[in-house]
């Protein structure tokens, strides 16, 4: 029953299990979630669905299985393939935000049921395709109808991704925020940075810690006559230095800077912390403070001086910059950079240090070209999105061995 | 079979309902998360109270070991008893403490057993009860004792996110995410804790709170209990109507943080 569902599920990046899925049949078979979709929506939930970072997915694969159930417009195979235009989907969506916020100011308010209405009205109408109108239903228009529109209050038809449709429960996708993909604050911060461990008991201290192991296997080897065993401390090796692009095009970040900073200098397990800041580049000087105030600052040489390259470097940023100053060599205006490019400065600090990972907060989530330096970026590092997700990995390249 | 359906002190949605319900029918722990302050503790004390039963409580610390919960070996006290030629020395069984879980185990009638908090102890803390949670058993290795349910105790377990819980627990849990309340739902709720509340102050009062709660920057989100608290107090203080927007009396009982007050009282409500 619900094969579909299943696999959609599954499809959708939810790993539902056979025990699980036996145990949904098995609330089914005894009327426990049965009688309405919402109810067997929140009760299938409940029994495959063990996060609520997994609402979200859940909820699409729903709609996805069960969208006819839910309104039911009749729309043939021909205006589906009118519809599909999701390679226009990046260009629309900006498109539509325009779109929402000039309705927000006209205060133009959105029935649900109006819309609907029209919409079976229109589709009793329309003999072709429409791209682009204020009328019929095509896409990439303005009309409440369609697909890839600029209209949010709209009813979609078909299309793959993006998904702004549905009133219903399951379309409202009110669970995005606990996707665990999406970009985070607080603690998350903390755990995911005690993967940054290495342990090692070869530092220069005495033995003064006692090994009871030890002594036990030595007392009783001696017929009960106590013999005290010690050993080295263990202590985490890592050594950290965090560089943080302040300013600009990342002010709307700095609180979630804020977060990562504080959370790094709680973490006191780490041999050394280091934190610097940047506007825009590294160049010739990198500022101990996020206000980049010139004079308040260290030479990038003398950091590498002073690290070696054992430190593991994270660099946040948003790699958001104009081609220009990237490869000028005549400086940025936040102050000189010794006749050196940005990007130079950059190969510089990659050939320092063995361990280099880019924290960006909005990387474009596959290959970007319009954002030329952020490609030129990922080329020369391992760049992750500043999320729950894309911290983790980030953390796992910086202990990687090799 | 007895039926979950809200108490008078506490009103629970009707997915929370359905999701008591399932985990009772299908005999899986329940596994509640959500916002601090959503009254996820409360939901054990108040199923057991719908459905008559004793309610067990192990609360989980960051020290917590699952055997705590199973039982415990008291060699000390042994030791002490062996030397002083105490009775029962012999009788091991006698130095056998059960933990939570034991006790519910033990119990002849069907017991809630609230797990509570279960993200604060270690990460591998869920894997080691997985056994004991799936077949309602253990075994005592000092008297060669096997301890089983003889009722399966109604299991409602409780996490605040802190930690992941590794897969193998979850998959064998109902899981359900508390959502924050809207405000009807909040109506209802502050009503439950005071019946004559006035309700211009009630209004007034979840404006002001459902607005600190959408301040972007907000820190730490105030919860029901803290709305309850600071309904309370206005009660008590008197404020007269119209007085709260303006000048957020005892605000402090809702907002904890320094950045958040300053960013609270910059607002305009």
């Amino acid at each position: 029953m619900f094969l579909n569902f299943f696999e959609s599920l599954r499809k959708h990046g939810i790993n539902v299990t056979l025990g699980e899925w036996l145990d949904l049949m098995n609330a089914l078979n005894s009327g426990l979630i049965g009688g309405s979709l919402s109810r067997f929506y929140y009760g299938a939930k409940m029994i495959l669905v063990k996060s609520e970072t997994d609402f979200d997915k859940y909820d699409e694969a729903f709609d996805e299985c069960f969208k006819a159930a839910q309104s039911n417009p009749e729309v043939g195979a021909e205006m589906l393939r009118w519809l599909d235009k999701s390679d226009m989907m990046q260009l629309a969506e900006m498109e539509a935000k325009d779109h929402l916020n000039k309705m927000e100011g006209e205060g133009i308010i959105i029935d649900k049921d109006d819309v609907e209405q029209k919409f079976k009205q229109r589709l009793k109408d329309q003999d072709s395709e429409h791209n682009g109108g204020s009328f019929w239903i095509g896409t990439m228009g303005k009309t409440s109808f369609g697909n890839t529109g600029g209209n949010i209050g709209g009813v979609r038809v078909g299309g793959m991704t993006g998904y702004q449709s549905a009133f219903a429960v399951m379309g409202a996708r009110k669970y995005r925020d606990f996707r665990d993909d999406r970009v985070m604050t607080n603690r998350q911060f903390q755990l995911a940075f005690r993967r940054l461990r290495q342990f090692s008991s070869r530092l220069d201290t005495n033995e003064r810690e006692l090994d009871i192991d030890k002594t036990v296997d030595e007392t009783c080897n001696q017929g009960g006559v106590l013999k005290i065993e010690m050993r080295k401390p263990r202590k985490n090796s890592v050594k950290l230095l965090l560089l943080m692009d302040s300013g600009g095009t990342m002010i709307p970040y700095s609180s979630l800077l804020n977060e990562l900073f504080q959370s790094v200098n709680k973490s006191n397990h780490y041999k050394e912390v280091k934190c610097y800041y940047f506007h825009n580049c590294i160049y010739s000087h990198v500022y101990k403070t996020p206000e980049c105030e010139n004079g308040d600052w260290v030479e990038t040489n003398w950091l590498f001086r002073n690290t070696d390259k054992d430190y593991k470097v994270i660099i946040v940023g948003d790699a958001a910059m104009a081609p220009e100053e990237f490869y000028s060599d005549t400086g940025n205006y936040r102050g000189p950079n010794d006749g050196l490019s940005g990007e130079e400065w950059l190969k510089s600090l990659k050939r320092h240090y063995k361990k280099v990972v880019w924290l960006n907060p909005k990387m474009a989530p596959g290959a970007a070209p319009w954002r030329e330096i952020e490609t030129v970026l990922k080329q020369m590092f391992p760049m992750y999105k500043l999320s729950v997700s894309g911290l983790d990995k980030a953390m796992s390249k910086l202990m990687e061995n090799r | 079979m007895s039926k979950f359906d809200g108490t008078k002190g506490y009103v629970a949605s009707p997915e929370l309902m359905d999701a008591v319900n399932i985990s009772i029918a299908l005999q899986k722990p329940l596994l509640v998360k959500g916002e601090p302050g959503t009254g996820k503790t409360m939901l054990a004390q108040s199923v057991a109270d719908a459905l008559g039963k004793k309610l067990i409580i192990w609360n989980i610390k960051s020290t917590t070991k699952a055997q705590d919960g199973l039982y415990m070996y008291d060699t000390i006290q042994r030791l002490y008893d062996g030397q002083f030629g105490e009775g029962g020395v012999d009788d091991i069984a006698h130095y056998i403490k059960l933990g939570k879980l034991g006790e519910a185990f033990e119990s002849d009638e069907q017991v809630v057993l609230l797990i509570d908090e279960i993200d604060k102890a270690d990460l591998e803390f869920p894997n080691d009860l997985l056994w004991e949670l799936d077949q309602m058993e253990f075994y005592i290795n000092e008297t060669k004792r096997t301890v089983k349910a003889k009722t399966r105790p109604i299991v409602i377990i409780t996490s605040n996110a802190e930690k992941e819980l590794p897969d193998a627990f979850l998959r064998r849990c109902i899981f359900h995410y508390i959502e924050f309340p809207g405000k009807e739902l909040m109506t209802e709720i502050v009503k439950v804790h005071f019946p004559d509340v006035e309700e211009n102050l009630l209004n007034e009062a979840m404006d002001v709170f459902y607005q600190i709660r959408d301040i972007r920057d907000i820190r730490k989100k105030p919860s029901t209990s803290e709305l309850i608290d600071w309904i309370n107090a206005l009660q008590i203080g008197g404020i007269p109507y119209g007085q709260i927007k303006a000048k957020l009396p005892f605000i402090g009982v809702v907002v904890k943080k320094d950045e958040d007050m300053e960013l609270a009282t910059h607002q305009n409500f």
